[in-house]
């Protein structure tokens, strides 16, 4: 049983980001009016990136080569302790705490990668990406530490299951699912905060950073980036879950995979419908995000901390 | 105790040795020597200790004014031993190397006699437990530390630098010398024994010593706001003086502030969060500073007042622990703000050496001339690397391990529920940022040096730098990894020590600290996998696409055919944008002439300088502040200025009457 629960954990963090992937793209799509592409184009994509060979630029060092592995590497281990399902396969105290700086390590390799180019405009994203993550980091552990002391747990196991008993449950979970989208645009660089599908470099932050990478290195990146987003994905599909894992564990894994996919299809939506904001006003934007969670904490400190 | 009197008397030898023999070489040669043997002494005497626990204490007789001197050994001194002499012999190391060009020309043998003296100053601070040969040992350490600071002499900013530091750290040791002498009329004797009973019981001038003795470590570890000597003395000094004053000297400040916790036992709340606070400020102000320094030495600096920041949040954690009598939160508090001491001393002493292999190649640290170095420089730039990731706490290193201890305790349940666990979830946060901005940082830092194009062609680098240099920070480096993927390697050293802080609540249910340890077991496991996949998707690349190509194209110019190094990002423009946001902290300066028309007859230039705001504020006060008071009384308007003094006096009397009549003015 156990064995089967990991091997399905493995397979969701290496197959869903693709569909998700996928399932944004197609939203983007139809609300422009095209029927878009197929949802495995991701993958296509992806594997017409490994087949090709590298090129690297005369300006970089090991770091250029190493760093997007670092990337892969650690958004595949967060995607093993984020809780894709709803229930976490592996669990232990504080597991959030090392989700957050693995991903920390991932973008500090890959801003290293990308000033290891010499290139000014990558030198420019890796500004960008360092300043908003930077301000981003707080709002997220506000919010996780919100709902470890909501619920008393503390391990993502646990802490985003908030009981709703008292108006204040209401709100710590509302303003958290806000301040978790804030993060998921932040950290999987989607619109408003950043377009992936703009053409122009001087106002990209993620994409410029990965001008001069190629072939698998691409790859690594862009998947690296997918498994990202669909952890961020995940846990806002947990919080929301309305079912408890006691009422049946398959039932449970299938309303939080619907979930996911409405969370994609929610951030499709934002992007295809909200102009990306000016540069100057993405901190603003995390400014709003750190008010949901600090209104999050209040409510969480008002009703004094349920169980435990 | 005979085996530290053998090392103390090793280093007097050797700092004889160091000023009579005539070759600089020999010099540098008995230093090293007599450190060696102190440092063996020193570990042979401290390793049982932190593996057994248990004290060892002797007291002599000494004539009026000392009285008697004690001498006393436990598991927090043998710590603070067992790193600070071993890190000290490194620098040595490391200075034998650094000081080589000038051996010709300089007597180097003034600064081995003095690190010897650092070594000394070491033990006695972490084994005096007397008020006045400890006051003396403290004034040891500072006088040599400035004459470290100022071996450059000849240069006037050098010995402004040093004269800053000493007049600083002498105001520190007034408070200290306050609080002693508070703590003697109250208790009659200079013995710390006889100390704790005046501090076991709260009354207001336990108070009043707490604030004093906090004020006095705070000054002497460079906690904000009695920072702004630091950064000007890093950057001042040789590279092993700053590593060895940032890394390990400093920690004297800190290693006061434990030990007056172990004699005070039970501390009140207000403590533990006047701790927590002056520790945030510390750790997110200094954080902030890092990001916009362009002298890589004194970003290095400000990094240690984030760092000891750190470190103080855990203790303040620790404290809060003993007034709630949780056990779980004094041995993660204590716990993790004492590894993360070491862990501090790694990395940083690692970084400073980096930074000095990078002045010695190119003869500037200055970030907006410099870059890819690490062509030159495969190795130094390799240990730079690991460092700056281990200063910004991320795995699988080791600052990340003693952060993560941190972590556990803000958000530990064992908080009371409410308002109390609500605060702490706000320190994690705040922790949070000070770790995404480290981030910031420390990428900037080796980005900008190490990667890329160099960015000035009149910079010419002599290639990576020779073996003493290259051997302490290999060994750093080594240990760094070692405590990152091996948690349970630094929770044994820092066992003992935690567990005299845990031994000050009999009542509590003696919790075995290393039950800590096997909380940390998924840390060693998740950074085997984070680089075993690594490792499987290198290989993974090359069975794809076969041998990498050589590089054989430039960098894409998106378009523009014309692209010159020098229009690489600068380390000012890469942290521009976040320092615009905190504008208030990181003021930055221009002085600039730039090309006026479209086709420009001469050059123009820009230099940009980012000022330590505190600083400037504290200066304009002390040197004008009457006219500031008078050009911001200026500002109020004409007709209602005298009104607003009235009600100014008429605040004040109520707020006086109010505190006077509810009893919170004793």
């Amino acid at each position: 049983m156990r064995a089967a629960v990991i091997a399905s954990h493995v397979l969701a963090v290496l197959v869903l980001p693709i569909l998700v992937l996928g399932l944004m793209n197609r939203t983007r799509a139809l609300w422009t009016g095209r029927r878009g592409p197929p949802l495995l184009q991701p993958y296509f994509e992806l594997a017409r990136l490994v087949r090709k060979q590298s090129v690297y630029s005369v300006a970089t060092t090991a770091v250029f080569r190493v760093g997007p592995l670092v990337v892969l590497a650690t958004a595949l281990v967060g995607g093993l302790l984020t809780p894709l399902f709803g229930v976490a396969t592996f669990r232990f105290p504080y597991d959030f705490v090392v989700v957050a700086y693995l991903w920390g390590l991932g973008r500090a390799l890959l801003m290293l990668s990308a000033l290891d180019t010499a290139s000014s405009f990558e030198g420019m994203g890796a500004s960008r990406e360092a300043t908003y993550a930077a301000l981003a980091e707080p709002v997220l552990f506000l919010t996780l530490g919100t709902l470890a002391m909501a619920t008393g747990q503390t391990s993502f196991a646990g802490l985003l299951h908030v009981a709703v008993q008292t108006p204040g449950d209401v709100v710590v979970r509302a303003m958290s699912v806000a301040a978790l989208l804030v993060i998921l645009q932040v950290e999987a660089a989607r619109s408003p905060v950043d377009d992936p599908a703009t053409h122009l470099e001087l106002t990209m932050i993620h994409e410029v950073m990965i001008l001069d990478h190629s072939g698998p290195e691409l790859a690594a990146l862009h998947y690296g980036s997918a498994i990202k987003l669909t952890s961020c994905a995940a846990l806002i599909a947990t919080l929301l879950n309305p079912l408890a894992p006691s009422d049946g564990a398959l039932r449970y894994a299938g309303a939080n995979l619907v979930l996911v996919a409405v969370v994609a299809v929610l951030v499709g939506s934002i992007e295809s419908l909200v102009a990306r904001l000016r540069l100057k006003a993405v901190p603003q934007l995390i400014l709003v995000a750190m008010g949901a969670a600090l209104v999050s904490l209040l409510a969480g400190t008002w009703t004094g901390g349920a169980p435990g | 105790m005979i085996l530290v009197l053998i090392a103390a008397l090793a280093l007097l030898s050797g700092v004889v040795l160091a000023i009579a023999l005539r070759n600089n070489v020999h010099r540098g040669w008995a230093s090293i020597a007599s450190q060696g043997v102190a440092s063996a002494c020193v570990l042979a005497q401290a390793i049982p200790m932190l593996v057994r626990g248990g004290e060892a204490r002797s007291v002599y007789a000494w004539s009026y004014p000392v009285e008697t001197v004690a001498f006393q050994m436990d598991a927090l001194s043998a710590f603070f031993l067992a790193w600070s002499l071993p890190l000290t012999l490194l620098g040595t190391i490391y200075a034998f190397g650094y000081l080589r060009p000038n051996f010709k020309t300089r007597n180097a043998g003034v600064q081995f006699a003095l690190l010897n003296v650092v070594s000394l100053s070491f033990i006695m601070i972490y084994t005096f437990e007397s008020a006045m040969p400890f006051l003396l040992g403290w004034e040891i350490a500072a006088l040599a530390a400035w004459l470290l600071v100022i071996w450059e002499y000849r240069n006037q900013k050098i010995r402004f630098a040093g004269f800053n530091y000493l007049v600083s750290t002498h105001v520190g040791m007034f408070f200290l010398v306050a609080a002693f002498m508070v703590m003697y009329s109250q208790t009659g004797s200079m013995d710390f024994l006889s100390f704790a009973t005046l501090l076991h019981t709260p009354s207001s001038l336990r108070d009043v010593t707490f604030v004093l003795l906090i004020t006095s470590f705070g000054l002497k570890s460079a906690f904000f706001p009695f920072h702004t000597w630091l950064p000007r003395a890093h950057s001042a000094a040789p590279a092993h003086v700053s590593a060895l004053m940032s890394g390990v000297i400093h920690k004297a400040g800190l290693y006061g502030l434990l030990r007056f916790t172990l004699l005070m036992g039970d501390p009140e709340p207000w403590m533990g969060w006047y701790l927590i606070g002056f520790s945030t400020l510390s750790a997110v102000a200094g954080v902030l500073y890092t990001s916009a320094q362009r002298d890589l030495k004194r970003l290095l600096g400000y990094s240690s007042t984030e760092n000891v920041g750190i470190a103080g949040i855990g203790f303040g954690v620790g404290y809060l622990g003993l007034c709630w009598h949780q056990p779980a939160l004094i041995a993660l508090g204590f716990g993790g703000g004492i590894l993360h001491l070491l862990n501090h001393a790694l990395f940083k002493c690692l970084l400073f050496y980096a930074a000095g292999a990078v002045y010695t190649s190119t003869h500037t640290i200055d970030l907006e001339r410099l870059g890819g170095l690490s062509r030159k420089m495969p190795w130094t730039g390799g240990f730079f690397l690991l460092g700056g990731l281990a200063i910004s706490a991320l795995p699988p290193l080791n600052g990340f391990v003693s952060e993560f201890l941190i972590y556990s305790g803000l958000f530990s349940q064992a908080a009371p529920a409410g308002m109390e666990r609500g605060l702490l979830v706000v320190v994690g946060a705040l922790l949070a940022f000070v770790g995404g901005v480290s981030a910031l940082s420390m990428v900037r830092a080796h980005g900008i040096t190490f990667l890329g194009a160099p960015r000035d062609p009149a910079i010419h680098s002599s290639g990576e730098v020779k073996a003493p240099m290259l051997l302490p920070m290999a060994v750093h480096a080594v240990g760094m990894v070692a405590l990152g993927l091996l948690p349970v390697v630094g929770l044994s050293i820092v066992n003992q020590p935690a567990t005299l802080f845990l031994e000050l609540q009999p009542q509590a249910h003696a919790v075995a600290f290393m039950k800590v340890a096997d909380g940390l077991w998924p840390i060693t496991q998740i950074g085997v996998l984070v680089v075993a996949l690594v490792l499987v998707l290198a290989v993974l690349r090359r069975w794809l696409v076969g041998r990498p190509q050589p590089a054989s194209v430039g960098t894409w110019g998106c378009g523009y055919p014309a692209v010159s190094p020098r229009m690489q990002y600068t380390g000012t423009s890469f942290s521009r944008h976040f320092a615009s946001i905190f504008e208030t902290f990181l003021p930055h300066r221009e002085r600039k002439k730039l090309p006026e028309t479209c086709f420009p007859a001469g050059t123009g230039h820009l230099n940009t300088h980012c000022a330590d705001a505190v600083e400037r504020r504290m200066f304009e006060i002390l040197g004008n502040g009457d006219k500031t008071v008078a050009r911001m009384a200026k500002r109020i308007p004409e007709e209602p200025r005298f009104s607003f003094g009235i009600g100014l006096v008429v605040l004040v009397t109520m707020i006086g009457l109010l505190l006077f009549g509810t009893g919170s003015l004793r």
